[in-house]
C-alpha cells in the first residue's frame, strides 16, 4: 500500500514542481509575538523548501502545549494528537508507512516528564524521523508551572517559592539511552544554527534528538538571556559531521572542535553547563533503525490465505 | 470413601457408557498436568467427542509445592456432541498430590461421586508433617462419596526412568488412555508433536511412560468410561480463543498488533509474536500500554487499520487515546481480554466486568462501536468485522472476550478463507477535489478518511475540537454539531444490525439475557430448566454499542427478563440493599436504560466460568414453578 | 527454477523489494477488478460482496443495508472503464509472473543496457498502471492526459517518484558483455541490479560504476549481497566466477573513497583479453580500483612492525601515527 501512495505525486505532476517556502505555510501562527517558536517553525520551513520535501510525503507530529500547535502552522500533513504521547504515534507511523518524513515537536514538559518513558524508548528505537524538543523551562500553554528544565529557583505558579530540584539534563538523559544515534542541541535566537543543526537532523538516518532551546516571552524570557546578550557564554561544537555555520564565527568565538562519533567526549561535554553548547553531541549513523530490523515482506490476500490454510492444517482435528 | 486394592487379579472392567465426563488433572506448577490435559483434549477431539478444556492456573509463575494454591491442570470435558462450555462438577480427578485436590474440593469442582486416582507416595512419606497433612486431608475429603484410588505413580515410572519427576504426567496420560479408550497412535502423534523441538529420546522415554500407565490401569482399574464418537461432517480445529483471535487477525488483513504484557492478553501476542511476520505483519511490544495504543493508532491513521490488544488495567491506560481514536475518527481495534477487577484484581481469572468501562469510560462523549463474540470461533470471526466496521465507520471498535475463551480450548468448523477479508478499505480513493477531512454527512454521520501521503489533502489532525476542514473550533455550535455527527454513526449502525434471535421459545415466563463467553452456560442452563417444565428462554448479545435492535419487542413477550453475568451485581434481601440502591449487573444497567423495561440480573464473580448447575438455580429461583409473577 | 544457483541466491537477497513491488501490484489488481465488477453489479451482487467482506460474524448485519449505505464505487465513465480495463491486464501479467519479472537475460546480439532497459519497460508500464487505477478510482481520470501512463516507458523516462520505486533486477550476462558503463544509467532512486556473471569475466569491471552515492558490489560467493537492500540509493552488484576482483564499494561508510571502498581480493597480471575487452583495459580497471582504495597516507610495511594496518581500517591520523611509530622503531617489538 505504502508504495501505491509513494507513486501518487505522479498524479500531481510534482516532477518539475520547486516548492517555495510559502508553500509550506498553513495557518497563521498563533503564538506570542516575540516566541522563539515562531523562529523554529521559520526553521523548519526553510528546511523543507531547501530539501524540496514533497508537503504530502512529510507529517509533522506533536503532542500538547505551545510547541505543539506547530503542525497547524504548516501545510503538511499533521497529527497534533495527546500530551507527552506525541512519540508513538509517530513510530506507529513510520512502521506503516516508512517512506514518509517525520518531524516531531515536543515542549519540555511532553518529552521530558509525561512523556519521557516514550521518549526512552523512542531513541531506543531508532526509528528515521527529526524529534524537536522545544525547551522553554516552563509549561507556558497551562500558564506558568514549573517543568523539569526549570531552572532550580525559578518561580512558578506551581512552585511560587522557587522550582524545587535541579533542572533535568535532557542531553544527559539522551546520550546515555542505548542505541542513541543522534543528539543535538541548538538555540532558536541563532536561526542559522538552528537551520543547519536541524538540517543535519534530517539528514541523519535514525532517531535525530534536537533540543531546541527556546525563550517563552511571558514567563522565562530571561531563562537565557545572559547567553543571548553575551555570546561568550556560548561554545559551538564544530564537526564536519556535525554542523558547521562559517558565517557564526564573528559572533561565537568559542568554538570546540569536537567529533560528534565520540561518545564518552559528548557525555563529558552534556555535563558540562557553564556554558550553552550548541551543535551535535552525537551522531552515528550505524545504530540499528527499528523500522528496518522490523520489516516484513508484505503478503498479498491470495499469499495470506495460503499460508493461514497451512497454519489451520496445525490446529487441525 | 473406599479404596481399590492395587493387586488384585484383574477383572474384566465394568463398561460405563455416558454422553459426558468430565476430567481434572491437578499438580504443582510445572509437573506437566497442563501438558498431559491439552493432549488428552486434542486426542479427544480428534476422536470425534466434543470438548471444552479450560486451563486451571494458579495466579503465581512458581508457588511453593504442596499448596492449595498453587493447584495447576486442565479440566477437559467430554461429550457425546458439541461442548460448549465447562460444566459443573469433575467425575475423574487424577491428582499429583493430596492438597492440589483438596483446592479442587474446597471450591466445589468434584462430583459427589468424583473418581480420584491420586499419587500416594505422600502417606508413605518419611517426613512426618508431609504424612500429617495426607491424613488431614483425607479426612477433609471423606465428607464427599469420593472413590478414591491411590497410585503409586513415582514408583511406577521409577522402573523405567531415573527422575520421575518427569514424566509422570505421561504416566498420568496413559491411564486416561485406558479409562476413556483414546487411540494410543494418535496420542504418540501428539506427544511427538509436542516434544518436536527434543530430541528423540525425550518421545522415547515420554512414550515409554504413557504405555506404563496405560498397562498399569488395564492391570489396576476396575472400570471404564465410554462417551459415544461422532465423526464430524466438517474439517475442524482446535484452540482456544486467544490464538484464534490471533488468526482472526490475520485473516481480516491487519498488519500491526502494538501490545504490551498482560494476563490474560499476552498470549495473543505470543502465538502472532511467532507467525505473523511471515504473513507480512508485526508484534510491536510497546514500552507501556499507552504507547502501544499510540503506535497503533499512528499506523492506522497512515493507513491500515492497526489493533491493540489488552485487558482491563491496560485499557483503563488507554483511555486518553482511545478518546483521541474516536475524537479524530481513526480506525482502531482494540481486544480486551476481560480478568477479575477491579485494580489488579484476578489477573488469571474470568470476570465480564468491563463492560462499562469499555463503554463509557473515556472523558467526554466518546461514541464506538463494542462488541462480545460468544465462542472460541467467533473470536476468529469477529476480528474480521471488527476491521471492517472500523474503518467503515472510522472510529473505534473494542472487542470484549475473557479468560474463559482465551484458555478454554474447544473444537470448532475450520472457516472457509475469503480473500475479501482483506479487502483494501473504501476509503483509500485518492482525495477529491475540495474533500474535507471530516465531510460528514449530515444525516449519519459518515465521511470518508484521508490517508497522509495523499496528495491534495493534507490537514492537522487533532484531538480538539475541531469543524469538518479539522480546524480548531472552540465555538460550542461547532461542537455540537461535531458531537452528534459522531454519535449518529453508532446509530446508523444500529439500522443496519439485525435483530438477535432467541433460543427457545419466543415468549415465555424468563427470558435469560447474555453477552460473551457465558453463552454456552446460559444455554444449556435454560435447556435443563425446560426440561424441569420452566417457560425459560435466553438471549445472546454480540452487539453491545449499539445495542441489536428489537430488543424491547422481544423482552415485552417475556413476563421477566433477567441478565446473567459475571460481574458483581448485589441480591436483594442482602443487608441494605432495596430497588432504588441496588447495583445491578453491567449488562442490566444497559438493558434498562435502553429498553425501559425492569431488566432483573444475576450476576456472580467466583473466578471461574459460570457453572450450568448455578444458572439453573438462579432460573429456578427467578422463575417458581407455575409461572412468573 | 533457475538453473545457476547464483540466480537464486541474488533473487533470495533481493527478495523484500520484490515482494514490495509485487504486493503494490497486485493490490493495484485487486482494487482495479474490484472497481471493475462493481461498475456492472446489481443491488444483489452488491450486498453479496458486502456480506463477504464483513466476514461471517458480519451475519449480525444486514448486508443488502450495509451495501446500499456503503455503495463501494462510484460510477466510472466509459473512457475511465476502457483505461482501468487496460491497466488491470497489464498489472494482472505482470503479477502472473512471480519472480520472473525481477529476472532478465542478455541473450546473443543484445546489450547489457538494453537488456535492462526492456526489463524494466514493463515495471514502468506497471506503475502507470497504478497510476490510473488510482486516477479512475479517484474519478480524476482524463484520456488527453493520462492515456500516455499505460505505454512501456524506459527507465530513462520515469520521475523521480518512480525511480524510487524501481522493482529490482538480476540479470544474467555472459563475462563478454560486461560493459558496466551501461549500468550507471540506472544508478539512480533507490534501483537494485545484480548481474550473474556466466563465462571469463573482465575482472574488475564494476569499477566504472562507482560514484559517491553508488553502492557496487563485486562477490565471487555472494558476500555482501545482504547489504545491498539495506542501501537507501541505488546499488549495483555482480556475482563473478573465481578470480576476479572482490570489493564492495558502500557510499554510507565514509566521505573519502577509500573509507568507503574495501577490498578483500585484487588480482594481478597478466590478463587475458575477453571478448571486446582488452587486457590492457581489464589491468586499467584493476590500477582504477587499487587507487581509490589507496589511503591518503600510504603505510609502508615495516620489518619487525606487528603487520601493516589493513587498507580502508582506522582513522588517518592514527594511520599517520603508526607509520611514523614504525619509521621510528618504537613500534612493536623494536
Amino acid at each position: 500500500m505504502s508504495y501505491t501512495c509513494g507513486l501518487l505525486p505522479v498524479l500531481d505532476q510534482h516532477e518539475d514542481h520547486h516548492y517555495e517556502m510559502s508553500e509550506y505555510e498553513g495557518a497563521k501562527a498563533r503564538w506570542c509575538p516575540g516566541c522563539g517558536d515562531h523562529s523554529i517553525l521559520t526553521a523548519v520551513q526553510r528546511l523543507l523548501a531547501a530539501e524540496q520535501l514533497v508537503p504530502e510525503q512529510t507529517m509533522m507530529v506533536s503532542g500538547i502545549g505551545c510547541s505543539s500547535r506547530l503542525p497547524h502552522y504548516m501545510k503538511t500533513y499533521g497529527f497534533h494528537g495527546l500530551h507527552g504521547r506525541a512519540l508513538p504515534v509517530a513510530t506507529g507511523i513510520k512502521l506503516h508507512r516508512p517512506e514518509l518524513t517525520v518531524f516531531v515537536t515536543m515542549g519540555d514538559g511532553d518529552c521530558t516528564s509525561i512523556g519521557a518513558g516514550h521518549w526512552v524508548h523512542a531513541m531506543r528505537y531508532n526509528v528515521d524521523m527529526v524529534a524537536m524538543m522545544l525547551d522553554n523551562g516552563i509549561y507556558g500553554l497551562t500558564k506558568n508551572q514549573t517543568s523539569p528544565t526549570t531552572p532550580q529557583g525559578f518561580k512558578s505558579n506551581t512552585q511560587p517559592y522557587g522550582s524545587i530540584l535541579p533542572p533535568l539534563n535532557p542531553l544527559e538523559v539522551a546520550l546515555g539511552i542505548t542505541n542513541a544515534s543522534f543528539v543535538a542541541q541548538t538555540a532558536e535566537w541563532a536561526p542559522s544554527h538552528l537551520y543547519a543543526t536541524l538540517r543535519a537532523a534530517y539528514k541523519h538516518k535514525g532517531f535525530s534528538f534536537v533540543r531546541i532551546l527556546q525563550r517563552c516571552p511571558v514567563y522565562t524570557p530571561a531563562i537565557y538571556q545572559k547567553a543571548v546578550q553575551d555570546p561568550a557564554r556560548i561554545q559551538l561544537l564544530v564537526h564536519d559531521d556535525g554542523v558547521v555555520t562559517p558565517d557564526l564565527d564573528k559572533i561565537y568565538q568559542s568554538q570546540l572542535h569536537h567529533d560528534p562519533r565520540d561518545l564518552a567526549a559528548a557525555r563529558a561535554l552534556a555535563e558540562q553547563t557553564e556554558t550553552i553548547k550548541l551543535g551535535v553531541f552525537y551522531r552515528d549513523p550505524s545504530k540499528p533503525r527499528y523500522e528496518e530490523t522490523r520489516r516484513v515482506a508484505p503478503r498479498t490476500p491470495a499469499e495470506r490465505v495460503a499460508l493461514l490454510e497451512k497454519e489451520f492444517a496445525r490446529y487441525a482435528v | 470413601m473406599s479404596a481399590a486394592s492395587a493387586t488384585a487379579a484383574p477383572a474384566p472392567p465394568k463398561v460405563l457408557r455416558v454422553p459426558e465426563h468430565t476430567v481434572e488433572i491437578v499438580s504443582d506448577s510445572g509437573e506437566g498436568a497442563q501438558k498431559c490435559g491439552q493432549i488428552f483434549g486434542a486426542v479427544s477431539a480428534k476422536m470425534g467427542n466434543g470438548v471444552w478444556t479450560v486451563e486451571l492456573i494458579p495466579a503465581e509463575i512458581q508457588p511453593p509445592p504442596r499448596v492449595p494454591e498453587g493447584a495447576s491442570g486442565n479440566r477437559i470435558r467430554l461429550g457425546e456432541h458439541a461442548v460448549t462450555n465447562w460444566g459443573d462438577r469433575t467425575n475423574l480427578v487424577i491428582a499429583f498430590n493430596e492438597q492440589v485436590l483438596l483446592a479442587r474440593h474446597r471450591v466445589d469442582s468434584l462430583a459427589d461421586d468424583a473418581v480420584i486416582l491420586i499419587e500416594d507416595k505422600w502417606a508413605r512419606s518419611e517426613d512426618a508433617d508431609i504424612v500429617a497433612q495426607w491424613d488431614a486431608a483425607m479426612k477433609e475429603l471423606s465428607g464427599k462419596h469420593y472413590r478414591i484410588i491411590p497410585v503409586a505413580m513415582e514408583d511406577q515410572c521409577l522402573t523405567i526412568v531415573d527422575n520421575p519427576k518427569k514424566g509422570k504426567n505421561m504416566f498420568a496420560l496413559g491411564l486416561l488412555a485406558r479409562v476413556y479408550g483414546r487411540d494410543m497412535e494418535r496420542i504418540k502423534e501428539q506427544i511427538a508433536h509436542a516434544f518436536r523441538k527434543k530430541s528423540e529420546e525425550v518421545y522415547n522415554s515420554n512414550v515409554a511412560l504413557l504405555e506404563l500407565g496405560y498397562h498399569w490401569a488395564e492391570d489396576n482399574i476396575d472400570f471404564r468410561v465410554e462417551i459415544p464418537t461422532h465423526a464430524a461432517d466438517k474439517p475442524l480445529v482446535v484452540m482456544n480463543g486467544n490464538e484464534a483471535i490471533g488468526m482472526g487477525a490475520i485473516a481480516s488483513g491487519m498488519e500491526l498488533c502494538a501490545m504490551y504484557p498482560i494476563t490474560p492478553a499476552t498470549s495473543v501476542s505470543h502465538y502472532l509474536s511467532e507467525v505473523f511476520e511471515k504473513f507480512g505483519g508485526i508484534v510491536h511490544q510497546a514500552e507501556d500500554e499507552i504507547a502501544a495504543c499510540g503506535v497503533a493508532i499512528g499506523a492506522s491513521y497512515a493507513g491500515k487499520v492497526a489493533f491493540t490488544i489488552t485487558s482491563g488495567p491496560g485499557m483503563a491506560l488507554k483511555t486518553e487515546f482511545l478518546g483521541l481514536a474516536v475524537m479524530t475518527e481513526t480506525p482502531l481495534v482494540l481486544v480486551n481480554v476481560q480478568r477479575g477487577g477491579p485494580s489488579t484484581g484476578l489477573p488469571t481469572k474470568v470476570e465480564q466486568s468491563d463492560m462499562l468501562a469499555a463503554l463509557y469510560g473515556q472523558t467526554g462523549d466518546s461514541p464506538h462501536i463494542v462488541m462480545a463474540p460468544a465462542t472460541i470461533e467467533e473470536c476468529f470471526h469477529i476480528m474480521i468485522t471488527a476491521r471492517r466496521l472500523a474503518e467503515t465507520f472510522r472510529t473505534l471498535v473494542m472487542v470484549l472476550t475473557d479468560a474463559n475463551l482465551a484458555t478454554g480450548v474447544s473444537p470448532y468448523p475450520k472457516p472457509t478463507l475469503d480473500e475479501a477479508w482483506q479487502a483494501a478499505p473504501l476509503d483509500l480513493a485518492p482525495v477529491k477535489e475540495g474533500q474535507k477531512a471530516y465531510a460528514w454527512n449530515k444525516d449519519t454521520g459518515l465521511s470518508d478518511r484521508i490517508i497522509p501521503g495523499r496528495p491534495g489533502g493534507m490537514f492537522t489532525l487533532t484531538g480538539l475540537s475541531h469543524d469538518e476542514g479539522s480546524k480548531v473550533a472552540y465555538s460550542s455550535g461547532i461542537h455540537q454539531h461535531s458531537s452528534a455527527m459522531r454519535s449518529r454513526k453508532i446509530a446508523v449502525l444500529q439500522s443496519l444490525l439485525v435483530p438477535p434471535t432467541v433460543y427457545g421459545e419466543e415468549s415465555g415466563d424468563l427470558l435469560v439475557v447474555g453477552w460473551g463467553s457465558t453463552k454456552g452456560a446460559i444455554e444449556e442452563a435454560v435447556d435443563r430448566a425446560r426440561k424441569e417444565g420452566l417457560k425459560v428462554s435466553s438471549l445472546h448479545l454480540r452487539f453491545l454499542s449499539p445495542l441489536e435492535p428489537g430488543l424491547k419487542d422481544i423482552f415485552k413477550k417475556f413476563k421477566k427478563v433477567m441478565t446473567v453475568e459475571i460481574n458483581y451485581s448485589d441480591e436483594i434481601g442482602d443487608p441494605y440493599i432495596n430497588e432504588e440502591n441496588r447495583r445491578r449487573g453491567q449488562l442490566s444497567i444497559l438493558l434498562r436504560n435502553a429498553t425501559l423495561v425492569d431488566v432483573d440480573c444475576w450476576g456472580r464473580v467466583p473466578g471461574e466460568p459460570l457453572r450450568p448447575m448455578s444458572i439453573v438455580d438462579a432460573i429456578r429461583g427467578r422463575v417458581p414453578r407455575g409461572g412468573a409473577k | 527454477m533457475p538453473s545457476d544457483p547464483r540466480v537464486a541466491q541474488a533473487l533470495a537477497a533481493l527478495a523484500q523489494p520484490i515482494a514490495e513491488f509485487r504486493a503494490a501490484v497486485q493490490g493495484a489488481l485487486a482494487q482495479a477488478d474490484a472497481f471493475l465488477a462493481a461498475q456492472t453489479a446489481d443491488a444483489v451482487t452488491q450486498a453479496a460482496s458486502a456480506a463477504k467482506s464483513l466476514g461471517v460474524f458480519g451475519s449480525h448485519l444486514d448486508a443488502a443495508k450495509f451495501a446500499a449505505m456503503f455503495p463501494s464505487v462510484a460510477k466510472a465513465d466509459k473512457a475511465s472503464q476502457a483505461a482501468l480495463t487496460k491497466a488491470a491486464k497489464i498489472l494482472r501479467s505482470v503479477a502472473t509472473q512471480g519472480d520472473d519479472m525481477a529476472l532478465a537475460k542478455v541473450s546473443d546480439g543484445r546489450k547489457l543496457g538494453a537488456t535492462i532497459d526492456a526489463a524494466l519497460a514493463g515495471a514502468g508500464q506497471a506503475f502507470g498502471a497504478i497510476i490510473i487505477t488510482e486516477l479512475v478510482r479517484g474519478g480524476r481520470y482524463k484520456a488527453a492526459e493520462h492515456e500516455r501512463l499505460l505505454d512501456p516507458s524506459e527507465f530513462r523516462a520515469w520521475n523521480n517518484a518512480e525511480r524510487r520505486f524501481a522493482p529490482p533486477l538480476v540479470v544474467e550476462v555472459a563475462g563478454a558483455d560486461l560493459h558496466a558503463g551501461a549500468l550507471l544509467d540506472f544508478a539512480d532512486g533507490r534501483e537494485k541490479i545484480v548481474l550473474v556473471v556466466t563465462g571469463d569475466a573482465p575482472p574488475a569491471a564494476l569499477v566504472r560504476c562507482i560514484t559517491p552515492g553508488t553502492f557496487v558490489l563485486q562477490t565471487v560467493d555472494g558476500t555482501g549481497l545482504d547489504r545491498l537492500v539495506g542501501y537507501e540509493g541505488p546499488a549495483i552488484a555482480a556475482f563473478l566466477p573465481e578470480g576476479a576482483a572482490t570489493f564492495m564499494h558502500d557510499p554510507t561508510a565514509g566521505k573519502e573513497p577509500w573509507q568507503r571502498l574495501t577490498v578483500p581480493f585484487l588480482p594481478t597480471t597478466p590478463f587475458k583479453a575477453v571478448g571486446g575487452f582488452s587486457a590492457w583495459q581489464m589491468e586499467q580497471d584493476v590500477k582504477m580500483l587499487a587507487d581509490l582504495a589507496r589511503t591518503p597516507f600510504a603505510v609502508p610495511a615495516v620489518p619487525g612492525a606487528k603487520g601493516a594496518p589493513a587498507i580502508g581500517a582506522g582513522d588517518a591520523v592514527d594511520r599517520i601515527a603508526s607509520w611514523l611509530l614504525g619509521t621510528s622503531g618504537i613500534a612493536g617489538n623494536g
